[in-house]
């Protein structure tokens, strides 16, 4: 009976890979969207985190080029770490400025990628889906037609 | 250790190709054919693209994430 109707079995085989096929795809496009969402938050939150440091330390900078200003020759005051550290936070506050723009122009590319994909899933997978179910009950019809009469 | 969206999109990728393959050897008419060439390579190549690109962006994610630390 299994050569008989291997082909059958092929096909539901088929049929039940493709289903999985497109509840696994959609879960890998919303797991790719919540990566991509992310990534965009953790940018932002460090990048608000740096912009609140730079302006403490320009303010302590400030601060302390005043009193350098007003200092005893004798007695000079060194500013040169705060202005150690304003350098450092403006390179990295920089860096991110660059990456969340890197990050907008993939995405940007991206999305129409993902516009296509999801279509496919949402429309051309189903209808695949349902051709080789009509495929599938056309041939078990036919073998049912075809099926020698037993009796007496 | 959670893996990538777009690695595991490569694994059903390649068992959707093995299920064809399995179908295949039993499922060799003009209907078959069809299936093959008009429905389920696009599928495949529209499936590849997305992949690509998705891991492209996963990696772009990655260092963005690790190059920003600390």
């Amino acid at each position: 009976m299994t050569g008989i109707h291997a082909d059958i079995d092929a096909l539901k085989g088929l049929h039940d890979a493709l289903v999985r096929y497109r509840h696994a795809q959609r879960d890998v496009t919303a797991r790719g969207e919540d990566r991509l969402t992310a990534t965009r938050a953790s940018l932002e939150a460090k990048a608000s985190r740096l912009r609140a440091q730079l302006e403490l330390g320009q303010a302590e900078y400030t601060a302390c080029q005043d009193r350098a200003a007003q200092a005893d020759p004798d007695d000079p005051v060194d500013c040169s770490g705060y202005a150690r550290a304003v350098q450092q936070n403006s390179e990295r506050l920089e860096q991110i400025r660059l990456w969340q723009q890197r990050i907008d122009a993939e995405a940007g590319e991206f999305s129409g990628i993902i516009g296509r994909f999801a279509d496919l899933l949402e429309n051309d997978l189903p209808r695949m889906e349902e051709h080789l179910v009509a495929i599938i009950a056309s041939l078990e019809a036919a073998r049912r037609v075809r099926a020698p009469v037993s009796g007496p | 250790m959670t893996a990538r969206p777009d690695q595991d999109g490569d694994r059903q990728l390649r068992l959707l190709g093995d299920a064809w393959d399995k179908a295949a050897e039993h499922w060799r008419d003009g209907p078959a054919r069809q299936f093959g060439d008009g429905q389920l390579t696009p599928l495949l190549q529209e499936s590849r693209t997305y992949l690509e690109a998705l891991r492209k962006l996963m990696d772009t994610l990655e260092a963005a994430d690790r190059e920003t630390e600390g």
